[in-house]
């Protein structure tokens, strides 16, 4: 265990333990736009800046993005200093300059005390905040069919080329994990469409449901090493097999002397 | 795990109370389609129900990327963690049993993790096709219900 604190309080925490969650740990609130518990800390919305210092630095500090930042022994860290503040207002400023109307970006930027942008709006507003929840969430599930592409103001999260993604499977985990739900998909029976690829869906073969994406099969067949046919019935089909098998268990129960 | 989650399919009379108990008691605006626990007619007023079992190797948390799946070992339920799910739905996909529930209105996953060691669904239901008894009773043989055999 380590020790260090956070505006005056002290915190004990687990060698390896990032920053930010020693922060929410000792009860201070901080927000953030690119953090998720399950995937690896990104360090992309710039949010979590806060500042550290130590009683040797003689009252210098660094700003640093508390999600990427190990807890050390002996740290102080200041969340809510006026260097802080101001640099968070920046952010939030450039990211309502980006994204105008959307209303996550909004609430956070009011949250932070920006009512309006002070640059000029974006002539293209763009729901994307540029979080990319949506490329990592698709390269923890193995399969990275998209990817943050160019600099600066052009940058964007896109498939390969702008082509529809070869690599993707469907599985519209992207599009859930968006907070700002802009990554469009289409649903019908049948067919499911993102990036602009369309997938056929596997039907039931007993209810003739579609239920997942011939790709997801095959994917999760690989990932698991079980046979394609294991996605044969939809899981309301083998709900209703089990259920066969209870009643024929418990009917077999009761004959049995 | 102290309590053992039973079901006595012969007792089960399919009157629903079990999925309209769970689709309120995990806000899913009472929709009985949106229960975790589902019952399958198998006949005249006589119903099988199904629900998680819990399993010990359980596909879904092997197959989970997020480890969003995690034994409660209080109660032997696995448990969903939230904020660690990323609605890839590969567990719904594993679960050989179908108990994996996909949740078109809040787009999650809904699994039964026998409410936290109280399960809702227990005290609705009237025949005691459903009962929540500790480890050492639950693996004796379940006997008639005196009020349901017509002897007495």
């Amino acid at each position: 265990m380590i020790s260090l604190s956070v505006n005056g309080k002290t915190v004990r925490v687990p060698e390896g333990t990032r920053l930010l969650d020693a922060i929410r740990g000792a009860g201070f609130d901080v927000t953030t736009l690119c953090d998720h518990p399950a995937l690896e800390p990104w360090g992309g919305c710039r949010l979590c800046l806060v500042d550290v210092t130590r009683k040797e630095w003689d009252g210098w500090c660094k700003m640093v993005v508390s999600c990427m930042f190990p807890a050390e022994d002996g740290l102080v860290v200041l969340t809510d200093t006026e260097r802080v503040q101001r640099t968070r207002r920046v952010v939030a400023d450039l990211l309502l300059a980006r994204c105008p109307d959307t209303p996550l970006v909004q609430k956070v930027a009011a949250r932070l005390g920006v009512e309006r942008t002070s640059y000029a709006p974006n002539p293209e507003p763009t729901d994307c905040i540029l979080c990319a929840l949506c490329t990592r969430v698709c390269d923890h599930i193995g399969v990275s069919a998209i990817a943050s592409v160019n600099r600066g103001a052009g940058r964007e999260i896109a498939p390969p080329f702008h082509d529809a993604p070869p690599d993707c499977i469907g599985c519209l985990a992207c599009a859930e994990i968006c907070p700002t739900s802009c990554i469009p998909y289409e649903t019908s029976d049948g067919s499911r469409t993102i990036w602009g690829k369309t997938f056929e869906m596997l039907r039931c073969t007993r209810c003739g449901r579609a239920h997942v994406t011939k790709e997801e099969a095959r994917h999760f067949a690989a990932r698991t090493g079980v046979p394609e046919s294991y996605f044969d019935l939809c899981d309301a089909c083998k709900r209703e097999d089990m259920a066969k098998q209870f009643t024929r268990l418990s009917e077999g129960a009761r004959t049995s002397p | 795990m102290e309590k053992i989650y039973r079901v006595v399919v012969e007792r089960c009379i399919a009157c629903g109370k079990c999925e309209l108990a769970c689709a309120f008691a995990h806000g899913s605006e009472g929709k009985p389609s949106k229960t975790r626990i589902n019952i399958f007619k198998r006949g005249p007023e006589l119903g099988t129900p199904v629900v998680c079992f819990q399993c010990d190797d359980a596909a879904c948390a092997a197959v989970c990327p997020t480890e969003a799946l995690v034994r409660n070992e209080k109660t032997g339920a696995i448990e969903m963690v939230r904020e660690r799910c990323i609605s890839c739905r590969m567990c719904v996909a594993a679960c050989p049993f179908g108990n994996m529930l996909w949740d078109e209105t809040y787009h999650c996953v809904q699994k039964c993790d026998l409410c936290g060691g109280d399960p809702k669904c227990v005290p609705f239901c009237p025949t005691h096709a459903l009962e929540y008894l500790p480890a050492g009773e639950a693996a004796r043989k379940p006997e008639p219900l005196a009020w349901a055999s017509p002897s007495k």
